[in-house]
């Protein structure tokens, strides 16, 4: 079971994929984005999806600087 | 043995058989010149005959990524090219924040590129996790900067790393740059006139092989303090807001959020200071640009656009042909000060120069980047303007170094007036005046002395070196006297460092880094044991290796004279005594920076002895 509700505010993206990097090395053991639970997108804008097999570690918005990854408890708190 | 970090593959490429070649990374070779800037500087010198025209074939461009380009070390993304510029005629480092281009290359399964010959017709070099292979770029030809980039991001969709040239490029405009994923410039000095010759229109990359890690456990425990440390710095959110606003404070804030979309970061970068802007007003209103930064866009203000929205306008224009736009309009104000002389006709003069006028600018742009009329005269830059125009154009020159305009001090884009390492390494860096290498606590102005021996040693500069650099508290030179020369030396192996492991050396985010720091993190990336002394010494090869890749092709200490302009009024200042710069001290300067890189005192040529320690 999940154990936070991953929060996107989309239009602080920057695009840096450090979120992607994160997710890839704790779960590929390597960086390797394109296997990632969590991409970004990069059009005239950034914008962060997450795949069925995230899991809600929050690990992507542990490294995300930018404040564009929020984790909130299942519980509803912050 | 390499464990981590390197993709572990060259790819060479030659442009006029049209064929492509991955071979492997030789390891030794990786361990002795680090990777990124040093690797990519020795197989550009290993490739290179002395003398070659550089906008011939044989001119070679090498392109790489340093090892730890493509982990998640903060700001790991820079990317580098070397080779022999047209400009200054030197063999020159290019360097820009890799945005995605360098991620991605690393991810194709490549650490460097070697790129020779010239193809028949306009190419595009493509790299993918299949390999590599050369594709035809006609349809592209002809486009600038823009348009390039999405044309291609239309047609095969993002991610996709794009390092391009425009129309400037295309003619081989002398000073005309590339550029990567459209907010990077690559190659003040010339690369994109290099590109142009070799009609390589562009290089494109994109892959999903990842990056291992040699040593994960002790590479997460070290990066989760090092990102802690970054993210209770407590002016990340400044730098993050402002960019380099912060440290060029030419725009109000006001007026920068107000036309803010968005920043761009460089993959892995916590701090982010590229720019997506939108005009907020005005005739220009809803004109959308992406920029390295917003402070670039500023530039044609300092030469007079009183609207800045017409100045982001112009830039557009400037940087979407491929230009340097530091020398462009350095060699525009050489003309218009030769056409106010009469010394150039006013039959060539459609429009008439105005440096502060957009609809003046954006036709030279034009002329210069197509080479029409006048514009085929200043496209050779500084060199072919003074060849033309004789004796009489000389003394209205502005101040020049190995045959370009430095673009900061005295008469320059930026008035910077205290002579800190930054401003000394214009006349130093083997590649022409750039400030990038100078990078050192006098980049910010008035820092008191005490405050030096941190950054210091930070930077990895030796203890026993310090009594050289700072006068000891003890001396009658205590807290007045520094030895920018001296201190410039280690700015040259810092940054060395930094584009040797793949870091950005901006401000904003070198700051976090330390020579320790670097060494560790290399090690446990590459599994290359290392620690900060030896990674300077390597350091120094790869630094000491690019000057005598200059000094091969004939650079001497004359072109490493100090510009006469600099002690006109107003001129340089001391950057501790605030007093005018002497021309002699000035001079000891260059001497001191010589002698602290055990190089010869008077013509700067690297000493056997010197080049026997370096293993070179």
């Amino acid at each position: 079971m999940a154990k936070y509700e991953i929060q996107i505010t989309r239009e602080r993206c920057t695009g840096c994929l450090r979120c992607a990097l994160a997710c890839s090395d704790l779960y590929a053991k390597r960086f390797e984005p394109a296997s990632s639970r969590v991409y970004v997108t990069s059009d005239s804008d950034c914008r962060v999806h997450l795949t069925d097999e995230c899991n809600g570690c929050g690990v992507c918005v542990d490294h995300c600087f930018y404040e564009v990854l929020h984790k909130i408890r299942k519980d509803g708190s912050a | 043995m390499i464990r981590g970090g390197f993709a572990g593959r060259v790819l060479r490429v030659d442009l006029t058989a049209g064929e492509v070649e991955t071979v492997p990374l030789e390891s030794a070779l990786a361990r002795d010149w680090i990777g990124g800037l040093g690797l990519t500087a020795k197989l550009a010198h290993d490739a290179m005959v002395p003398g070659n025209d550089p906008l011939s074939p044989e001119n070679p461009i090498a392109l790489g990524a340093g090892p730890l380009v493509g982990t998640n070390l903060p700001s790991s993304s820079r990317v580098f090219a070397v080779t022999k510029l047209p400009t200054s005629g030197t063999v020159g480092w290019c360097g820009g924040g890799g945005a995605s281009f360098g991620y991605l290359l690393k991810n194709a399964g490549y650490d460097h590129v070697l790129i020779e010959g010239r193809a028949d017709r306009p190419a595009r070099l493509e790299i993918t996790d299949d390999g590599a292979a050369l594709r035809d770029a006609s349809e592209l030809w002809g486009l600038g900067v823009d348009e390039t980039c999405e044309s291609l991001w239309r047609q095969f969709g993002r991610p996709l790393g794009v390092i391009c040239i425009g129309q400037a490029g295309e003619h081989q405009v002398r000073f005309s740059m590339a550029f990567i994923d459209r907010i990077s410039t690559l190659g003040r000095g010339g690369l994109g006139a290099v590109m142009g010759a070799k009609n390589l229109k562009a290089i494109t990359a994109r892959g999903t092989r990842g990056i291992e890690v040699a040593d994960r456990k002790r590479y997460r425990h070290s990066t989760r303090e090092f990102l802690r440390e970054i993210r209770e710095y407590p002016y990340l959110k400044e730098w993050q807001d402002l960019g380099m606003v912060k440290s060029f404070p030419i725009i109000s804030r006001e007026t920068y959020q107000g036309m803010k979309k968005r920043r761009i970061a460089c993959v892995s970068c916590p701090v982010g200071c590229k720019d997506l802007i939108e005009i907020p007003d005005g005739a220009l209103q809803g004109f959308v640009k992406h920029s390295s930064s917003v402070v670039n866009l500023y530039t044609p203000v300092l030469y007079g656009f009183e609207d800045y929205r017409e100045s982001i306008k112009c830039m557009a224009s400037i940087d979407s042909y491929g230009l340097d736009m530091f020398e462009f309009f350095g060699v525009m104000g050489f003309a218009k000060a030769l056409a106010d002389h009469g010394i150039i006709g006013s039959d060539l003069l459609d429009p008439e120069i105005a440096l502060d006028s957009l609809e003046s600018m954006e036709a030279w742009a034009r002329k210069v980047s197509h080479r029409e009329g006048l514009g085929e005269i200043l496209a050779e830059g500084f060199a072919g303007v003074l060849e033309e125009f004789g004796d009489a154009a000389a003394p209205l020159a502005p101040a020049l170094i190995k045959g370009m305009h430095p673009y900061a001090g005295p008469g320059s884009a930026l008035p910077w007036n205290l002579f800190g390492t930054m401003e000394l390494g214009q006349v130093l860096d083997p590649r022409g005046p750039h400030v990038g290498s100078g990078g050192s606590p006098t980049y910010f102005a008035k820092r008191p002395l005490e405050v030096f021996p941190r950054h210091l040693r930070r930077m990895g500069v030796p203890e026993e070196a310090f009594d050289r650099i700072l006068p000891p508290p003890d001396s009658d030179d205590a807290g007045r006297a520094l030895s920018v020369g001296r201190l410039l030396r280690y700015s040259h192996r810092w940054f060395s460092i930094l584009g040797s492991i793949g870091v950005c050396a901006r401000a904003g985010i070198n700051r976090f880094y330390d020579a320790s720091r670097c060494a560790e993190f290399y090690e446990m990336v590459t599994g290359i044991e290392t620690d900060p002394a030896e990674l300077g010494q390597r350091a120094d090869r790869v630094w000491t290796l690019l000057r005598m890749a200059s000094v091969r092709e004939g650079l001497g200490r004359e072109d490493e004279s100090l510009p006469e302009k600099w002690f006109e009024a107003p001129g340089f200042k001391n950057y501790t005594t605030e007093e005018p710069l002497r021309r002699e001290e000035a001079r000891g300067m260059i001497g001191d920076y010589y002698e602290e890189w055990g190089w010869d005192r008077s013509s700067g040529i690297p000493t056997p002895a010197r080049l026997g320690e370096l293993g070179l």
